[in-house]
């Protein structure tokens, strides 16, 4: 058979309340994968299921031989239960993928045996679902299928749990071990796959000297970008700290490079901590919605009809309003418009570019160890300003007068921004205001956003230029000092710049972006 | 207006049993006897905000955890099961290590099974006092390091460590074989009264022995 019967696809979609996957395809195995792993070459290789962005594929080469020991419709139908499953129950997504491998990882501290450990507990989690919420054929499957050791140990597993025989014999101190895990229970998958790979180590780690593909194929391709995206996010968040993001992240380098979801390259050599961190601060960073306030009505300078006056003889024809004046042209009966500089949109509310200025002196947190608030603060200031389509330029700076400075000029291009909002440089802290001049020179218009811990070292030079300029101004400090507290005295009355103190991580949301105090006294 | 719905409302989805459910049923029974048992014994031994480990308070926490499991049906699935629960700080609110491991010890000392074997590799628990009183017979064999106080008081059992133990190991031991894969620490041996130890790493100071003899790789230090 070299393809699967749409009625079989029918009754399966059925089966798993219609999910949204494409056609399943038959078709032999594939060659790259091949060429990674000689076994399959050979043809011993047992990986039968594929699947690989939302696609099953099932190898051809396995239904002919499976066919022999059991009909091939139910072959077909358990490898389709098994891999629908993944999608439907677990993993369901990234994120949850995410969760129980950094819990294997927990156990074993191996990435490897954290990889396979994760993928033969999501199968038993999968096959125990279908086996007990829908009639599937997997436990025949499972029984005429050729098995290793690991499979065998999980077919003994399914013989206690299943209470189905599938030929299997042996196994029983490490069954008793793994039949006592919830599987069906989600809430507890992290406290389960802990069991899980701390009773199989042993067997896991045999297997990484003699390795055996997953016959039911690995399950780490079988992720969309989205459903990645969302997971380093939620990953970004849950993680403790850059470190552990960056090592879960670096874990799956390969699987995300070939996913698409990395650019080529980015990750080689030195770089390769640096584009965990940078994931990790956009992935955290795009979990908040910074308030982004527009730039206010302007007076453009053109005027409108506002009201009425009488004609007079030396005021201007066209002025004259033909309609109120019943089409006489008489002093006194004529009237003319009057007209006033009005007030419109400026340039359709277009939300302003907006300058970084980011302090990564000795003083703040290196973002490669510690989350930093700054870094943070400023990547979702630069989310926010992406959103609307405007451009980012950075300044990036310690002691700028010896060099220590990173400077991005007006860009969308949000991994060189990224690039450069992590850049750490430690050492003292010295802002030169010609420098961001330049910019300003650029794009007069621009929103500042400012984010430091105020310790500099030509502090009043500072406080003076932002006293001096005209543009809207957002100043983050982080944490209390003394120099905060002169700053936000030193510029109290300037209505451009608004000041916010962020000490801990949800301090972040409060920032709004760009607002004026003005449009308050407007208002009241 | 009808309800659209109105038609599944006798629609009840078909549950299926499998072995898995009832398994796990039972093992939930075990489990919440034990863990309530645990609760009841922290409740008696942290009265007093601080548990320090003394003649007397070892030989009352062991009695009391004794009579807490006096009449209870469980394996060594479930002692091991346990000791997951109490890695896992959020489902008990004392996870008092010396406790624990009395606790634990009286659950090897009753357990049917002749040989336990706990592997606490790569666990984030210490266990104090693990060991204690293992009766002739039995033999606990343990992969991973324990803490201190580790097989005091052992009485005729075998204990196996493939791993460190911290001070204070095989302390007032009466009589059994105790066998330390790794090193130990201060106090070895301090009081005890039979027995032998044998400490295939280094052991870092050797206590008042009484009789019986320690072994470091081999070569014996005490008497």
């Amino acid at each position: 058979m070299k393809h699967i019967p749409k009625s079989t696809w029918l009754k399966i979609r059925r089966k798993h309340f219609f999910p949204p996957l494409p056609f399943p395809k038959v078709a032999p195995k594939d060659q790259k994968a091949a060429q990674k792993d000689p076994k399959i070459e050979e043809g011993q290789g047992k990986a039968v299921l594929e699947i690989r962005n939302k696609q099953i594929t099932i190898d051809s080469g396995f239904l002919s031989q499976i066919s022999e020991r059991m009909p091939e419709g139910d072959a077909i139908e358990a490898l389709l239960d098994h891999a629908i499953a993944h999608y439907a129950f677990c993993p369901w997504d990234f994120a949850n993928y995410l969760r129980l491998y950094a819990e294997a990882k927990r156990v074993c501290k191996d990435k490897d045996i954290a990889k396979k450990a994760t993928d033969h507990f999501m199968d038993v989690v999968v096959d125990t679902y279908c086996v007990k919420e829908k009639e599937s054929t997997i436990p025949s499957l499972y029984k005429h299928m050729e098995k290793g050791k690991i499979d065998q140990v999980i077919c003994a597993l399914y013989q206690k749990i299943w209470g189905k025989d599938l030929n299997v014999s042996g196994f029983d101190e490490l069954v008793k071990k793994l039949m006592r895990i919830p599987y069906m229970n989600k809430k507890r998958w992290a406290e389960g796959i802990k069991r899980f790979t701390h009773a199989l180590r042993p067997l896991l780690e045999e297997e990484m000297f003699n390795p055996a593909s997953n016959p039911l194929g690995d399950h780490k391709s079988m992720f969309s970008k989205e459903s990645i995206d969302k997971g380093l996010m939620e990953l970004a968040q849950s993680a403790s700290s850059p470190k552990e993001f960056s090592e879960l992240v670096n874990d799956f380098k390969e699987e995300l490079e070939e996913t698409g979801y990395l650019d080529q390259g980015i990750g080689r050599g030195k770089g390769q901590e640096s584009i965990a961190n940078i994931l990790y601060y956009m992935k955290l960073a795009q979990n908040y919605t910074l308030s982004l306030k527009k730039l206010p009505e302007k007076k453009s300078g053109s005027i409108y009809p506002h009201s009425h006056s009488p004609w007079e003889i030396e005021k201007p024809y066209y002025d004259i309003d033909i309609w109120t004046s019943f089409g006489k042209i008489l002093p006194g009966l004529t009237q003319v418009w009057n007209r006033k500089e009005g007030e419109i949109l400026y340039l359709e509310e277009k939300v302003p570019n907006c300058l970084i200025i980011i302090d990564s002196s000795g003083s703040m947190t290196d973002p490669r160890r510690n989350l930093s608030y700054a870094v943070l603060g400023a990547a979702c200031a630069c989310e926010a300003y992406l959103k609307c389509g405007s451009e980012i330029a950075i300044y990036n700076f310690s002691d700028a007068e010896v060099g220590g400075k990173c400077i991005l000029p007006f860009t969308k291009d949000r991994m060189a921004i990224y690039q450069s909002l992590c850049k750490y440089f430690g050492g003292g802290t010295y802002l030169k205001p010609s420098d961001i001049q330049v910019f300003e020179d650029n794009d007069n218009d621009m929103d500042i956003f400012f984010i430091t811990d105020m310790k500099i070292s030509n502090f009043s030079e500072v406080v003076n230029y932002f006293n001096n300029i005209k543009n809207r101004v957002t100043a983050v400090h982080i944490g209390e000092s003394v120099h905060s507290q002169r700053f936000a005295l030193s510029v109290s009355k300037k209505t451009n710049i608004s000041l916010y103190h962020v000490q801990k991580k949800e301090d972040i949301p409060k920032i709004v972006l760009g607002q004026v105090k003005e449009y308050l006294h407007q208002m009241f | 207006m009808k309800n659209p719905f109105s038609e599944f409302k006798d629609f009840r989805p078909k549950k299926r049993e499998i072995p898995l459910d009832k398994i796990i049923a039972s093992k939930e029974k075990v489990m919440q006897s034990l863990i309530k048992a645990y609760d009841k014994l922290v409740e008696q031994e942290a009265k007093e905000l601080v548990w320090l480990v003394s003649y007397h308070s070892v030989i009352r926490a062991y009695a009391s955890a004794e009579k807490t499991i006096k009449n209870m049906e469980y394996g060594v699935e479930d002692i091991e099961e346990f000791l997951f629960e109490i890695e896992d700080s959020s489902k008990l609110p004392y996870p008092i290590m010396g406790l624990s491991g009395l606790y634990v010890s009286a659950l090897c000392n009753r357990a049917k099974e002749r040989e336990i074997v706990l592997d606490l590799q790569n666990r984030n628990i210490a266990l104090h006092l693990l060991g204690y009183r293992l009766p002739k017979g039995k033999k606990l064999i343990v992969y991973g390091d324990l803490g201190d106080f580790t097989g005091i008081g052992l009485n005729g059992g075998e204990i196996w460590v493939e791993g460190n133990t911290g001070n204070w190991t095989g302390a007032g031991m009466r009589m059994g074989k105790m066998v330390i894969k790794k090193s130990v620490g201060r106090r070895t041996g301090e009081d005890m009264v039979g027995g032998e130890i044998h400490v295939e790493g280094k052991i870092l100071g050797v206590g008042n022995v009484r009789y019986g003899r320690i072994y470091e790789k081999g070569g014996i230090v005490s008497p």
